[in-house]
């Protein structure tokens, strides 16, 4: 059925492209951290964000379940299945197709509380939740975007099962701003050009996907959600960070954004020079943005010299049409690869593929401890779920797992010559052929360079194959919900509300006394509001301040799993002691970290504990060292013992001890 | 408005007719807007008739769908123009000599559907073509045969539609067919399949009907699972009787067969809307193969049939509330209706306040039947002074038969014998089709509760 309909699959969008298509093909493989703006831009680097952030509302967005409620508890489970449908314009979606071959049993797990019958698709949905709409449009204006004058809802068809309709009801509310981009790594005067921002239900939580069987839990499912989407406007690893950062921003400076984790998750899309966008999914965090994007730029430029080469060797798809492949039955009875041996006595069908032409590319370094039989074996797991790895082998990337002797008979089976690449796949035999006929399109998807893909971030900053990239016709026209108008009201009232933007916070904090970056990461902080509320005005308390709390805060809630901030009342006392000067500086990261620790203690206790204390020093005994630097040491031990931070100058100790052990050291 | 000026405006009105003509715009133009809101290049969509007019809608190059005002319009240019034709995709239904032959009866309903730009709502297509295109999976099962007698949204379904029906049926049966399936909108699915039941006595092949709970334009649509299940009861099933065809719980597990004559949709929206009330289904229908429940009449070789399409329009349902007065029922009587289905209360009960009312039907030859609100349960009219008194009315109680069965019943009862009142009775009160049955199985009523720690196991286990 899918080869039928794939007859009348979409053509991608030209928007995906890459605007230059001179791949840099002679530009060496760096690792991260050794490139600098420059080479990013001769490697054509792009890169643009879609960041979802969860609105604060009481309810979901086209159901009355509560929304920010997550449980554990199941108490009833619903399975179903995915077809692809056409889009509004008469087509197929890819990715649509691509899921559809997976035959996949999806399951959702039901608890009481949290969902109805709307999120399981049994209920058509109610009114959109007005709260939702109102926040987005204030959002939309914060990035300064253009409204639209009646929202229509949308149908975003996602197969992969993450939504029980099969589709992501979603609605455009904005489009074309701009926002002012001080932390690019190319200049202070960048702006970030906003495309879009739309509104929409966020999908299940997936909790587990295992052959063709993938299980969602239904708490989140339709929680509402802003979409930004940035042009491709991030031309460094470290923008593609401070861009994301700076979005969230700005949504969290509107008070409409939900905090905590999994509140905020972003998609990344990559592209250089010749090569065609790939979106890298979910990321949660930041700071791993970089690293991944860095990765994926060689992943494209690595996948492109492997074109080049098999256009050099004048491959075309039609010889790939001929690819000849071989069931092997006992070929391999005891080769002593202990998978293939086991795959033999469960029944499995043992396959080999013949690649022409791809001779020695198999092996092909594509991303840090991978290769580009990595892409296949990637897409054979995903699309034919083949789950007990390993179920491929490249001759070129075996790892010393088959004789040559093995590789010869294999190669003769399926008239291998030299020019050619083999692969040998196995797994069940209702799977063998969905995963031979991937083999085959992803070798054809080889000629064009880099496959328009959704990837998957791996925690080393890897990517795996995840689907075919969606394209715009995927969206279908939400039958059930009637357009929505924008009032002019509703627009006048989000503008009179003005809001304190991240650019603008950051220029009041500089205008404090913080220096420039620290002022930048202040007003991305969570804790900004808490250091606001203390409004502290001796500009070295401030920034004394402000320092602890990046330093401390994130520390705190890693150790401890709780992620709260204090209240600016329980802070105040160490303000005022240092502005007061009853302490001394040196001590505000040990006096936050046990205002932050010590909950049961009175906050004026702990600050008067390390309160300024000028008592003369103790005279010294004779030292039991004459290393000068060791017996230096052994004075600073000897005359801090028993005090607390805060309670004197270490600078000032220290001085006087060299002069008083009659030597000054630099 | 011209034909064509309508097509190139389609859905528009005033003001913004005047307002793509000043520019020269057409449906499917694309453009670049100038508004006070900003500027925004897409496709120009039709505009759905039941939306307001004062939205111009634009389908912009990501594949999202806008609406824009018409006074904040400043200036619109012509870019482009891209007609979209939206179709699914059609081929010839394959042939294979050893499947047996299948007729689809097209009526309407979500079952195949596409977009409709003039209402914005989802409408019906159909044909072998498209359906093979969308569901191939039906040409293991059979060869297939389509047509379509109406295209009608299940609310508009009536007597002449059952009388098209089961004269095509017959037809089928005559022309060796092994089995039938139509195509219907759920919301009337019962009462057709009630009304097929009278009207086709003794088939000797399976009439499955089949709809679907979300429209086939939907990933997540039950039409495809409907239709081949379905079908394969009418291509392989052994039951020769009208049945309903659909999800037996909302998973995509299995679907379950129901009598024509005990079927009832009970749920607005759910999948597993259909349910036999009152007694078990037929069978299940999961992956290839019909697992049977109960007793049920067996598919036969010969073509014999009794196709008695005739019913009598002029019959109505009241249903009893508390305080009911007897105009309401003199009104029927007065507009010559022959004849009237009582939901009542409980056992069987109307209050006095409508005695006289009754009195007066039963003088005006008008007949009265008793059937239950509570739909599950036998009217039961001895038990208490009030029904005793009711049957003293001439109000002939009709066991367990559902209102809306007994309603299409008296409709073909009173088409079969206009003139012979004591014939309708009779045929009212002999079970045809299962519309009566003699006993209630205990597990024929099944409303369980929620959060009950019996029903959490169950569901817990049932539906994955």
């Amino acid at each position: 059925m899918v080869d039928r309909l794939s007859a009348r699959a979409s053509e991608l969008p030209n928007t995906d492209l890459n605007p230059r298509d001179d791949p840099p093909l002679d530009f060496p493989d760096r690792e991260f951290g050794s490139l600098t703006a420059s080479d990013y831009a001769e490697l054509g680097f792009q890169c643009g964000l879609e960041v979802h952030q969860q609105l604060h509302t009481a309810r979901k967005l086209f159901c009355r379940c509560p929304a920010g409620r997550f449980v554990t508890r199941t108490d009833a489970t619903v399975l179903r299945h995915m077809r692809p449908t056409l889009s509004e314009l008469g087509e197929y979606d890819g990715c649509a197709l691509m899921e559809f071959k997976t035959r996949k049993e999806i399951v959702y797990l039901l608890e009481h509380g949290t969902v109805c019958t709307y999120e399981l698709d049994d209920t058509p949905p109610f009114p959109i939740d007005e709260v939702a709409v109102r926040h987005a449009l204030r959002i939309s204006r914060m990035f300064d975007l253009q409204l639209v004058s009646e929202l229509q809802v949308m149908r975003k068809q996602y197969l992969d099962g993450s939504i029980p309709t099969g589709f992501q009801r979603t609605a455009l509310i904005g489009i074309g701003g701009t926002i002012p981009f001080h932390d690019s790594e190319l200049g202070d005067d960048q702006v970030l050009r906003i495309r879009q921002l739309t509104l929409e239900e966020d999908s299940c939580r997936e909790v587990s996907d295992i052959g063709h069987r993938i299980t969602f839990r239904t708490d989140r499912l339709g929680m509402p959600l802003v979409e930004t989407v940035t042009e491709p406007d991030l031309r460094t690893p470290h923008d593609v960070a401070a861009g994301g950062r700076l979005i969230a921003a700005v949504a969290r400076a509107s008070g409409h954004a939900r905090r905590g984790s999994g509140s905020g998750r972003q998609d990344v899309n990559v592209s250089i020079a010749g090569s065609r966008r790939v979106e890298l999914k979910g990321v949660g965090r930041h700071a791993v943005l970089p690293r991944l994007v860095h990765n994926e730029a060689f992943r494209h430029l690595n996948l492109l010299r492997i074109r080049a080469a098999l256009r050099e060797r004048g491959i075309t798809a039609d010889l790939l049409d001929g690819c000849l492949h071989a069931d092997l039955g006992g070929l391999l009875a005891g080769c002593g690869f202990a998978p293939i041996e086991r795959a033999a006595r469960d029944g499995s069908v043992l396959r080999a593929v013949r690649l022409p032409g791809f001779g020695t590319l198999l092996g092909h370094r594509t991303q840090p401890g991978r290769t580009f039989a990595h892409e296949f074996a990637e897409r054979v797991r995903v699309i034919a779920c083949l789950t007990t790895r390993p179920f491929l082998l490249a001759e070129d990337d075996d790892g010393g797992a088959l004789a040559a002797a093995r590789w010869r008979e294999v190669r003769m089976a399926v008239r291998a010559d030299a020019e050619d690449a083999v692969l040998l796949v196995w797994g069940p035999r209702e799977d063998i052929d969905t995963a031979s006929h991937e083999i085959v399109l992803r070798a054809k998807a080889a000629l064009v360079g880099v496959p328009s893909e959704t990837r998957q971030a791996h925690p080393d900053g890897t990517t795996g194959f995840e689907r075919i990239l969606p394209g715009p016709q995927r969206m279908y026209p939400d039958t059930d919900t009637p357009p929505l108008p924008i009032p002019d009201a509703w627009v006048a009232e989000v503008e009179s509300r003005t809001v304190e933007l991240p650019w603008q916070r950051r220029a009041r904090y500089i205008a404090k006394g913080l220096p420039a970056p620290a002022a930048r990461r202040m007003a991305h902080s969570t804790w900004a509001e808490l250091y606001d509320e203390l409004a502290i005005e001796d500009p070295p308390t401030a920034r004394r301040i402000a320092f602890a709390l990046e330093a401390r805060l994130p520390h705190f809630w890693r150790s401890s799993g709780v992620r709260t901030l204090p209240a600016a009342e329980r802070l105040r006392p160490l303000v005022r002691a240092l502005v007061e000067g009853r302490m001394h500086p040196s001590g505000t990261n040990w006096v936050l970290d046990r205002l932050l620790r010590e909950p049961d203690t009175a906050a004026s206790d702990i600050v008067d504990a390390h309160r300024l204390d000028d008592r003369p020093a103790d005279p010294l005994p004779a030292s039991p060292t004459t290393d000068a630097n060791a017996r230096l040491r052994w004075a600073m031990g000897r005359t801090l013992r028993g005090r607390t931070r805060g309670s004197f100058d270490p600078q000032q100790i220290r001085t006087d001890l060299s002069h008083s052990l009659g030597e000054v050291r630099e | 408005m011209t034909e064509q000026r309508a097509d190139a405006y389609k859905g528009y009105r005033e003001p913004l007719v005047s307002l793509m003509a000043r520019f020269g715009i057409t449906v499917w133009c694309k453009v670049d807007v100038d508004t006070t809101r900003g500027e925004f290049s897409g496709l120009v969509l039709p505009r759905s008739e039941t939306a307001d007019a004062h939205h111009l809608v634009l389908k912009l190059d990501s594949g999202y769908n806008v609406g824009l005002r018409h006074d904040t319009i400043r200036a619109m240019t012509k870019t482009g123009f891209r007609e979209a034709i939206y179709k699914v995709p059609e081929e010839a239904f394959p042939r294979d000599d050893r499947l047996p032959e299948v007729i689809l009866l097209g009526t309407g309903g979500t079952i195949a559907s596409r977009l409709d730009y003039r209402t914005g709502a989802v409408i019906p297509a159909f044909s072998p073509g498209e359906l093979y295109g969308s569901v191939p999976e039906l040409a293991d099962l059979c060869n297939l045969q389509t047509e379509k007698l109406f295209g009608e949204f299940s609310e508009n379904v009536g007597p002449l539609h059952y009388r098209a029906l089961a004269e095509r049926i017959g037809q089928a049966i005559e022309q060796g067919f092994a089995g039938v399936v139509i195509g219907h909108g759920t919301d009337t699915m019962h009462h057709t399949a009630a009304a097929l039941s009278f009207m086709v006595q003794r088939p000797p092949i399976p009439i499955v009907m089949v709809g679907s709970q979300r429209s086939s334009d939907r990933p997540s649509s039950d039409a495809a699972r409907n239709l081949i299940h379905a079908t394969f009861a009418a291509a392989h099933g052994d039951i020769a009787e009208v049945m309903v065809c659909m999800f037996g719980p909302t998973s995509d597990r299995y679907n379950l067969l129901h009598r024509g004559t005990r079927v009832r949709k009970m749920h607005s929206s759910y999948r597993s809307t259909f349910r036999t009330l009152g007694d078990i289904p037929l069978a299940m229908v999961e992956d290839g193969a019909i697992q049977s429940l109960q007793t049920c009449a067996s598919r036969r070789d010969d073509r014999t049939v009794q196709i008695r399409p005739e019913f009598e329009e002029r019959v109505t349902i009241l249903y009893y509330y508390p305080n009911m007065n007897p105009d309401i029922l003199e009104a029927v009587v007065d507009r010559g209706y022959r004849g009237v289905v009582i939901a009542g209360t409980g056992l069987g009960h109307v209050n006095r306040k409508v005695y006289p009312a009754l009195e007066r039907a039963r003088s005006a030859g008008v007949q009265v039947y008793m059937t239950l609100q509570t739909l599950w349960g036998f009217v039961q009219m001895n038990v208490y002074e009030t029904g005793r008194e009711i049957l003293g009315l001439g109000v002939i109680p009709l066991a367990n038969m559902l209102p809306e069965v007994a309603y299409i019943k008296l409709g073909w009862a009173l088409g079969q014998h206009p003139n012979d009142p004591a014939a309708v009775a009779a045929l009212m009160q002999t079970p045809l089709a299962g519309e009566i049955t003699e006993r209630e199985p205990h597990d024929g009523y099944l409303v369980f509760q929620g959060r009950t720690p019996e029903i959490d196991e169950f569901l817990g286990r049932i539906w994955s």
